[in-house]
């Protein structure tokens, strides 16, 4: 029921965009019989609200949704569920229990501060955006510098244009449907920047967004001063050598009103980090078990505040999963610990979940750090598979069946990404 | 005279580069893709190069100020700016449910509707919340 808050719940989960939904449904699923969802913005549906494009759902519900769409059908899901959703809330901390229970503190304008009890959490937090601080591009401070995404919601939400003239840094899915977005709205869009001698976003996006328009991308080029007091007035673009480092010598203007940043996210942690929560340094995100529970027994986590993906679905997938396993521990039922840790090796930037138990079926989650093809995934000397060709811009699906595990002595395993027909290298770690 | 056009396949993140060789209209031969479906794109990009489309438009009375559309079907690729600039004049009033037609047979093409894709209730502005 929507804007309803009780006392006491079997399953909180915080944050109400895809993976929350997601969470609580599984909770559901699972038989948990209270269940919770809180978020911050009036509406359910996080950041799917103002992905207004096409492109989601194509594996959930097998058929291609805009953003609002996708949300859309997921809430009616979850309030056909009986889940609890209240909006226009913040979570401002969670305490645990010498017993093992959680508070979580909700803060709202319309009830003030008050705590809910939880026998599980789940944490939905998603992502920010990283900011013009956290590369420091010199030069002044004027107004018409901001994240992509943010222009997406002033744009797609509110019907708020940045501005006219528009210059977008960084080649990431996010900035280049804004380059396409923002010319459908009448705007100029000046170019891509992107610091990188590859783009970081799906081709049918450089294709379907860029060249469409015409707009140009620039690869290894990066912005290297912002001019104007008041309102941003010009850019400075600079080439970059293979070691990153802008050659000012063959610098640039470029006049513009609007400079868009879409230059990554960060996994919103502060909240696990509060909890004490061990995260991993690759992803930003906790360190997870194979049923999504972070180091802090109760606390599961699960979408983009744990690792960053590229589709929705793939979210929906893992918290339907962190749902069922926060909702069955609410109702006290145990899981054999986890006794095999998954370990990153060569090509590969990440793996979740950290730890798995050959008692069931996983899916490994990763993400290599540098495009190959053909090439070849291997989980230690248990399985290989081959693949036509990996890129840091698309996440790696693994399955890996119980009985494969079974077989396996050692505590941990280790995933590599080699060339396929390479060279032997010593898989177990 | 044969000639040759270049596209990048969409199909997947690979990104196969696309030759396709024709003479006028009729086309001789498609080379660069990895799987079928690059000589199906590249068929088609060079036929008839068609696009989904989403934008939003204006909406008065709802929460937000612009409600998210989408073209059901596709536009050719020359006309989306235009099919934008007929969606960006409408003016909807809420309460929309999602999957309304709000405009129909969008550039003179039977079929190619544009329909509303949020639910947005009617919410009491602030001028209707101070009369009452």
């Amino acid at each position: 029921m929507l804007g309803r808050l009780e006392k006491d719940y079997d399953v909180v989960v915080v944050g109400g965009g895809p993976a929350g939904m997601g969470a609580a449904l599984g909770a559901r699923e699972a038989g948990a019989e209270k269940v919770l969802i809180l978020d911050r913005e009036p509406d359910p549906g996080g950041i799917l609200l103002q992905c207004i494009h096409s492109g989601f759902g194509l594996h959930y519900f097998k058929e291609e949704l805009s953003g609002p769409e996708y949300a859309e059908r997921f809430l009616a899901k979850v309030v056909d569920r009986d889940v609890d959703v209240v909006a226009d809330c913040y979570v401002s901390g969670i305490a645990v229990d010498s017993d093992g229970s959680k508070r979580v503190r909700v803060m709202s304008a319309k009830d003030g501060v008050r705590t809910v009890q939880a026998r599980s959490v789940v944490l939905c937090m998603g992502c920010r955006e990283r900011t013009r601080g956290a590369i420091r591009i010199p030069g002044g401070r004027p107004s018409g510098v901001l994240t992509a995404g943010l222009a997406q919601k002033l744009v797609n939400m509110k019907g708020q244009l940045p501005g006219r003239r528009v210059v977008i840094l960084g080649s990431g899915d996010i900035g280049l449907i804004m380059a396409r977005r923002l010319r459908l709205e009448g705007c100029e869009v000046m170019g891509v920047y992107e610091i990188l001698p590859y783009t970081n976003g799906l081709t049918r996006n450089v294709v379907q967004c860029l060249d469409d328009f015409g707009v140009p991308l620039h690869l290894s080029t990066t912005v290297t001063y912002i001019h104007g007091r008041d309102r941003l007035e010009k850019v400075t673009v600079s080439p970059v050598d293979e070691r990153l480092r802008p050659d000012l010598k063959r610098s640039k203007d470029i006049p513009c009103d609007t400079l868009l940043l879409s230059i990554g996210l960060i996994p919103e942690n502060e909240l696990s980090q509060s909890l004490g929560i061990q995260l991993d340094a690759a992803t930003a995100g906790p360190q997870v078990s194979s049923t999504m529970e972070t180091s802090m027994p109760g606390v599961f986590a699960c979408g983009n505040v744990l690792h960053v993906h590229d589709l929705v679905d793939f979210v929906t997938n893992e918290s339907l999963l962190a749902g069922r396993f926060a909702g069955e521990k609410a109702q006290g039922i145990r899981r054999p610990a986890d006794n095999i840790r998954t370990v990153p090796g060569d090509n590969v930037g990440y793996v979740v979940p950290h730890r798995l138990s050959p008692e069931r079926e996983h899916t490994l989650y990763m993400r290599c750090k540098k495009a190959m093809k053909p090439c070849r995934i291997r989980v230690g000397n248990l399985l290989e598979k081959k693949l036509r060709f990996v890129v840091p811009a698309e996440m790696i699906m693994l399955k890996i069946k119980p009985d494969i595990l079974e077989k396996f002595q050692g505590d941990s395993l280790r995933v590599d990404i080699v060339p396929d027909g390479g060279k032997e290298s010593n898989g177990n770690g | 005279m044969a000639e040759t056009k270049k596209f990048t396949c969409i199909g997947c993140p690979m990104g196969c580069p696309l030759q396709l060789v024709h003479e006028g209209n009729k086309i001789h031969e498609v080379s660069g893709y990895e799987c079928n479906r690059g000589a199906k794109y590249a068929q088609q990009e060079f036929t008839e190069p068609r696009r989904a489309m989403s934008t939003t438009v204006a909406i008065s009375g709802a929460r937000w100020e612009r409600l998210p559309v989408k073209v059901a079907g596709t536009v050719h690729k020359k006309k989306v700016l235009d099919a934008a600039r007929k969606i960006h004049a409408l003016r909807v009033e809420a309460p929309v449910k999602a999957g309304q037609v709000l405009l129909a047979d969008l550039m003179g093409e039977k079929g190619v509707n544009v329909i509303a894709c949020r639910t947005m209730a009617r919410v009491a502005s602030a001028q209707e919340k101070a009369s009452t």
